[in-house]
């Protein structure tokens, strides 16, 4: 263990098996644990070292692994290092326990990475929309959904070729595809 | 009122055994054409915009309607309403979200209206082309009376755009608004596509077309079919169904 980790933070790396961290800069932590230890370690974060702040849940898509990976920012007014905890979980079915019980915020969060990445969150208040209510398509922040092919398919596009701009093209220039 | 009455689109046709020639419905009469000369001169001198600023446009209204560019002396001044605004200023990108809200307010403005859209968002989607979530081509979904392109048009641009829509309105040019009448089956169509077959607005355009006398061949259709079935708690007059002419009919 690093000379510099608050005393209190390593007590609770020590309780968590398996768990990997890496301080990426002065008062930054970044730690890697099996998915199904992230709820005890939330909670001994909270109890012991008051990390009372969930800043962020972010959702990563990993083609090639076939996973999503789920990353909880958490910060603690009393120790003052953020600490990132990153987990996978497997694509199929997509599936994860929600820490709306130790943080209420993560609701927000949750319905938010369901509706653009289509993780569901069990024990999450709502999975309802939120902000796409009028999507009816796949989650679209996945990288298998292809934007640009959405919008050709749904949007129609306008021909602008005023007289200025056939000047500019008959000497070389003109718009860059 | 899921049963459409039939009623004849062309009704106000005169009576060819006493008329002697086919009215145009565009035509006026002289003292028509001089009442509606002075009405479009005093309209274009008192301008109030609705200024639907979702968009990143609105950074450059500020200085454009205070007191660096004053917009103020050309008679334009932000209104707080849909219903007593004139200009309906689309700022930038729409999403699709946000265009139901557009056209909840454009319906609600009173005609004579004029939609300006500000930013290359409007026209092409701009730099929010690749994105599933913003409209591409606003005039698909409203009559647009101008565009500003830019990404953003500095004040001085806007400025330009005001005099050449203030131009328009004075030599009676701006007249898209009554586009949206005779062609509410084609946005609607176009709405709908968007929003789902359900989409419903709970203003009845088609009643308003027949009250400002807009009412057209394209007004109903196919799409406005759909209103009857879910928009009947809105609808204060039977929908229409469109009468083919006999050759068109297909046995």
């Amino acid at each position: 263990m690093s000379e510099q980790l608050p005393e209190v933070l390593e007590s609770v790396f020590r309780e968590i098996p398996n768990l990997v961290f890496e301080a990426q800069a002065p008062r930054r932590l970044r730690v890697k644990l099996r998915a199904d230890v992230l709820p005890a370690l939330l909670e001994l974060l909270k109890g012991r070292a008051g990390y009372l702040h969930l800043s962020a849940i972010s959702c990563v898509d990993w083609p090639a692994l076939d996973e999503f990976e789920l990353v909880y920012h958490l910060w603690s007014y009393e120790v003052k290092t953020l600490v990132s905890a990153h987990i996978h979980i497997p694509k199929q079915p997509g599936h994860y326990v929600s820490v709306y019980d130790i943080y209420t915020p993560a609701a927000f969060f949750e319905r938010d990475i369901h509706e653009m990445f289509g993780v569901y969150f069990e024990g999450s208040p709502s999975m309802e929309p939120f902000i796409l209510t009028e999507w009816s398509g796949p989650p679209p922040m996945l990288k298998s959904f292809s934007t640009l092919g959405y919008v050709e398919d749904t949007f129609g596009w306008q021909d602008y070729s005023p007289e200025w701009l056939k000047e500019i093209e008959a000497k070389g220039g003109g718009i860059v595809e | 009122m899921t049963t459409a009455t039939t009623i004849p689109i062309k009704s106000d046709d005169p009576n060819t055994e006493f008329a002697c020639r086919t009215i145009d419905k565009k035509e006026r009469s002289l003292l028509r054409i001089v009442i509606d000369r002075v009405a479009d001169r005093c309209r274009s001198r008192s301008l109030f915009i609705l200024h639907y600023c979702t968009g990143c446009g609105a950074i450059e209204l500020p200085p454009t309607i205070t007191s660096r560019f004053d917009a103020e002396r050309l008679g334009i001044q932000p209104m707080v309403t849909p219903r007593q605004a004139d200009i309906l200023l689309i700022t930038g990108y729409l999403s699709i979200k946000t265009l139901k809200r557009v056209i909840l307010s454009y319906e609600q403005m009173q005609g004579p209206k004029y939609v300006i859209g500000m930013g290359s968002c409007t026209i092409n989607g701009g730099m929010y082309w690749h994105s599933y979530a913003t409209i591409k081509r606003l005039l698909e979904y409203l009559p647009v009376d101008m565009y500003m392109a830019g990404c953003m048009p500095r004040p001085e641009a806007i400025l330009q755009g005001f005099l050449q829509l203030i131009d328009n309105i004075d030599k009676g040019r701006a007249n898209t608004w009554e586009d949206y009448y005779r062609n509410y089956d084609y946005y609607l169509g176009n709405q709908q596509a968007l929003f789902g077959p359900d989409w419903h607005t709970p203003t009845d355009v088609i009643a308003e077309a027949r009250h400002y006398n807009l009412f057209d061949d394209n007004t109903v259709g196919e799409h406005t079919a759909l209103l009857a079935k879910f928009a009947s708690e809105y609808v204060t007059q039977p929908i229409p169904v469109k009468v083919l002419p006999r050759e068109e009919i297909v046995e």
